[in-house]
């Protein structure tokens, strides 16, 4: 089976569980959780059983964050959507003393000048929950709908750069998605590589 | 951060951009080399094509007053930066983005003026994206010079990917994709995907070089979407690079095409044809010629004349019926598989060392046993004709005429009457040409007169058989090992001087040397049986392995044994992987070596039915398949990438089932 003359060489060392991938697949359960909101209260996951709700990754100081925010294309989208009933969770898991880290009162504030509007903001310091759920950049965006399924998860719209002037070409994935989702239909593309600024984790 | 100014530099936070051109001036209709440079402050990155997990690479938008073709961007050999859990793909430090420009030859102006809108991102853990317009103005002359920044366009060449394109292959398992190539030198490489969708940029790249052959096993990326496109590779070790281009390898085994009724004619025909050019193959064409030349101008009885066609047509048939009756019983056999038997190569050494002797007028005549054998084909009694015939068909056996082997292997995987219908097709075949000598006149007015040229002709002929004969022992080392193979030349020799002594002896001696010449073909033919095989064989099937077969599995299963099945193919990337990882470890080899685990291996290199039924069993379409049984309780399905950990893990596991079942 193994060739006598082959000179054989193993390079590196193997490790499978060396993944910080995500543990969460598209059309399956969306895994539960419970982080602290910006008025020092508990959510959880499971409390918004039969709801669409969205999840968002954010860090205030990201170049793709503020692309979206100061062309006012997030908050209009939160309005949009929390208008139809929709959940929409704002989660940080900036590490305190890393790029985005807020305190709830700062977080309030950041969400009022930007005239955003997500039903809670949560933080996850730890980073458990950005890690559960394979968050890799901010933002990085998840569809979860009314029966808890994973729906959608990926970048927030199909062109890869911080320039807001991009905005308007580009295709949304998450109003596209939730749109087809509320029409009964299923998302076109249920997994995009998401793109901007790595979330910065604690470790 | 955002910079609008027509400069040549501009700076941004942590990064200063500008353009330069490689010749201070440009010549009308000729290629010029314009870049940009982009110098991060320390710690500071700039990004690759593919950027990695986060990040984006610089774009520039140029535009001229001139009608210039601007190319695109040479990447120099990116590294790949961790950044916190992230690996992306870019350049610490200065880096050119060089691009090529098409001057053209009817350029009515002056001076030409590029423009270059320029946007990048600048990361360190943070990222800062930034904008710049450049512009350089270059006066156009006959003669091109070089400029000042033309050592900054020598240096970057020098980290340029380099122009060879290689080419490989790659496949897709649950869970990772496997990259095969074959690199210009021996090296660990890395490989940079140029889609950002194709693996997980975080994760080890598993590298197993074996000389130039270069396998990368890498986790694949969430995103992946498994399609049959060509996928683009980046292949580095830091100081060169090459551009690979990977085909999807398609997973698919080789299929020989069943008989369809109207495909088992064009078999038919095709074997027919096999059979007419097998009789001008080295081996039989001196037995035919000698035959043919002696034929005798006597009016036959049709019963005599059809003698050689029913020789060969019985002999066929029997061979048929043997190698049908081994295939029902559950062996794998092809055409020619008598050639693996080394006893049957060296009986048949000797049968054609005696015909070269006989050719050579060396051979005894008319003596007692070697006088059976040509009373037997010699002469035009029905008998001789027939045993004419079975010579051939044996003499034809090692040579395997160009149309054979399809129609043979297909005879062989069809029904056994398909089967019957190809082997007397190939008889007819090769009967045909003698039988027309035999049976008409006309056809023998055809040959040459006899005289006496054909004892120059008949010595000529022993070559061939010669020629047979060195081949036949040279296939005889690949089953034993040289000494053997010694043994066997020095036992043809002696064979050969005993039969000469023989030939020129006279009475009760002649018959010792004749019996001493039959001891020998015995006495070598038997010790072959026992020989031990080289270790340099072409078969280094482990001997701890056995071949996989359902019912050999039902038994062990039902026998309460621990049982590995491991379905693999010979091109099948990842399965070698395995096997030269996992399978190769010395511990594992030891554990499937070890009485109480039975190891099976199933080849799916060409189409096979029970293991395409095995693969279905598991859901799956192909190779690699990992089981492991315990007794008919417990099964375990290994993933498609092993480590020893894992299979030494699920041994272990196997035998404890056991112990509690």
């Amino acid at each position: 089976m193994v060739k006598h003359s082959a000179i054989l060489t193993l390079f590196f060392s193997f490790a499978l569980s060396l993944s910080v991938q995500a543990g969460v697949k598209v059309d399956e359960a969306a895994p539960d959780f419970e982080l602290v909101n910006e008025a020092g209260k508990t959510v959880k996951l499971s409390d918004y059983q039969g709801k669409y709700v969205v999840l968002e990754w954010t860090n205030h100081l990201c170049p793709y964050v503020k692309k979206h925010y100061e062309s006012g294309n997030m908050p209009n989208l939160q309005s949009k959507y929390t208008d139809k009933d929709v959940v929409w969770l704002q989660v940080i898991s900036s590490a305190e003393g890393k790029q985005g880290y807020v305190e709830a009162e700062e977080a309030v504030a950041l969400n009022k000048e930007r005239q955003a509007a997500p039903s809670h903001v949560l933080f996850d310091p730890e980073g458990d929950v950005g890690k559960l759920y394979g968050a890799k950049t901010t933002p990085h965006m998840y569809i979860i709908n009314p029966e808890g399924e994973l729906k959608y998860a990926g970048a927030i719209d199909s062109i890869k750069s911080a320039d807001p002037a991009d905005i308007e070409k580009a295709t949304n994935y998450v109003d596209t998605g939730l749109t087809s989702l509320m029409a009964g239909g299923e998302v076109e593309n249920k997994l995009t590589p998401p793109y901007g600024c790595s979330v910065k984790y604690k470790s | 951060m955002n910079l609008a100014s027509a400069n040549t530099s501009a700076t941004g936070p942590h990064i200063e951009v500008s353009i330069h051109s490689e010749n201070q001036s440009w010549q009308p209709g000729s290629e010029q080399w314009i870049g940009i440079l982009l110098e991060p402050e320390d710690e500071w990155h700039t990004y690759w094509q593919n950027p990695g997990d986060s990040g984006e690479a610089p774009t520039i938008n140029w535009s001229s007053d001139a009608e210039l073709q601007f190319g695109h961007i040479q990447w120099p050999i990116p590294k790949a930066i961790p950044v916190a859990h992230l690996v992306n793909y870019g350049y610490e430090g200065a880096n050119l983005l060089m691009v090529p420009v098409q001057v053209p030859e009817n350029l009515n102006q002056d001076n030409i003026t590029i423009d270059a809108s320029l946007s990048w991102l600048v990361c360190k853990e943070d990222c800062i994206p930034g904008w710049a317009d450049l512009s350089l103005t270059l006066p156009v002359q006959q003669q091109s010079q070089p400029s000042t920044s033309k050592p900054l366009f020598d240096d970057q060449r020098q980290s340029l990917p380099q122009s060879q394109a290689l080419e490989g292959k790659y496949e897709i398992t649950e869970e990772h994709i496997s990259i095969a190539f074959t690199a210009p030198v021996a090296s660990n490489w890395t490989v940079f995907p140029i889609r950002s969708d194709v693996i997980q940029h975080n994760q080890i790249q598993q590298a197993i070089a074996d000389g130039t052959q270069f396998t990368s096993v890498i986790p694949l990326s969430d995103y992946f979407v498994k399609s049959d496109d060509a996928l683009q590779f980046l292949v580095s070790d830091g100081e060169t690079g090459y551009y690979l281009t990977t085909q999807a390898n398609s997973m698919v085994p080789a299929t020989i095409e069943t008989s369809e009724t109207s495909s088992l004619w064009l078999l038919v025909v095709m074997a027919f044809v096999g059979g007419l050019i097998l009789n001008i193959m080295p081996c039989v064409l001196p037995v035919l010629s000698f035959k043919a030349l002696s034929l005798s101008e006597q009016t036959m009885s049709l019963s005599k004349k059809l003698g050689y066609l029913i020789g060969v047509l019985f002999s066929f048939n029997v061979f048929a019926v043997l190698i049908i009756a081994l295939k029902e019983s559950g062996n794998a056999v092809g055409w020619g598989f008598h050639m693996q038997e080394p006893a049957v190569i060296v009986a048949l050494c000797f049968l054609f060392v005696y015909i070269t002797l006989t050719l050579l007028d060396i051979g005894p005549t008319g003596a007692k046993f070697a006088g059976v054998g040509q009373s037997l084909i010699k002469g035009d009694s029905f008998i001789s004709q027939f045993f004419t015939g079975v010579l051939a068909a044996i003499v034809a056996s090692p040579c395997t005429a160009p149309f054979m082997a399809a129609a043979l292997g297909v005879a062989l995987l069809s029904d056994n009457i398909s089967a019957f219908v190809i082997f007397n097709a190939l008889a007819i075949g090769f009967a045909l040409p003698m039988t027309l000598l035999i049976v008409s006149k006309t056809f023998r007015n055809r040959l040459p007169k006899p005289g006496p040229w054909m004892n120059t002709f008949k010595v000529f002929l022993a070559f061939p058989m010669l020629a047979t004969v060195v081949w036949l022992v040279w296939v005889f080392l690949g089953q034993s090992n040289g000494s053997a193979q010694f043994v066997l030349m020095m036992a043809l020799l002696l064979f050969a001087l005993l039969l000469w002594i023989a030939s020129v002896s006279r009475g009760w001696w002649q018959n010792v040397m004749q019996v001493s010449a039959l001891g020998f073909v015995v006495f070598a033919t038997y010790i072959s049986a026992s020989v031990t095989p080289n270790d340099n064989a072409t078969d280094n099937t482990a001997s701890f392995e056995q071949a996989y077969s359902p019912a050999a599995l039902a038994e062990l299963k039902q026998n309460n044994q621990v049982v590995l099945v491991n379905m693999t193919a010979d091109w099948c990337i990842t399965c070698k992987v395995n096997e030269q990882v996992a399978f190769a470890d010395q511990q594992v080899q030891s554990v499937l070596q070890s009485s109480t685990v039975n190891y099976m291996v199933g080849d799916w290199t060409n189409k096979n039915t029970e293991i395409l039924e095995f693969l279905q069993q598991y859901q799956r379409s192909g190779v690699p398949l990992y089981v492991i049984y315990a007794g008919d309780s417990y099964e375990q399905v290994l993933p498609q990438i092993l480590t020893a950990d894992i299979v030494i893990e699920a041994i272990n596991q196997a035998k404890k089932e056991i112990n509690h079942g």
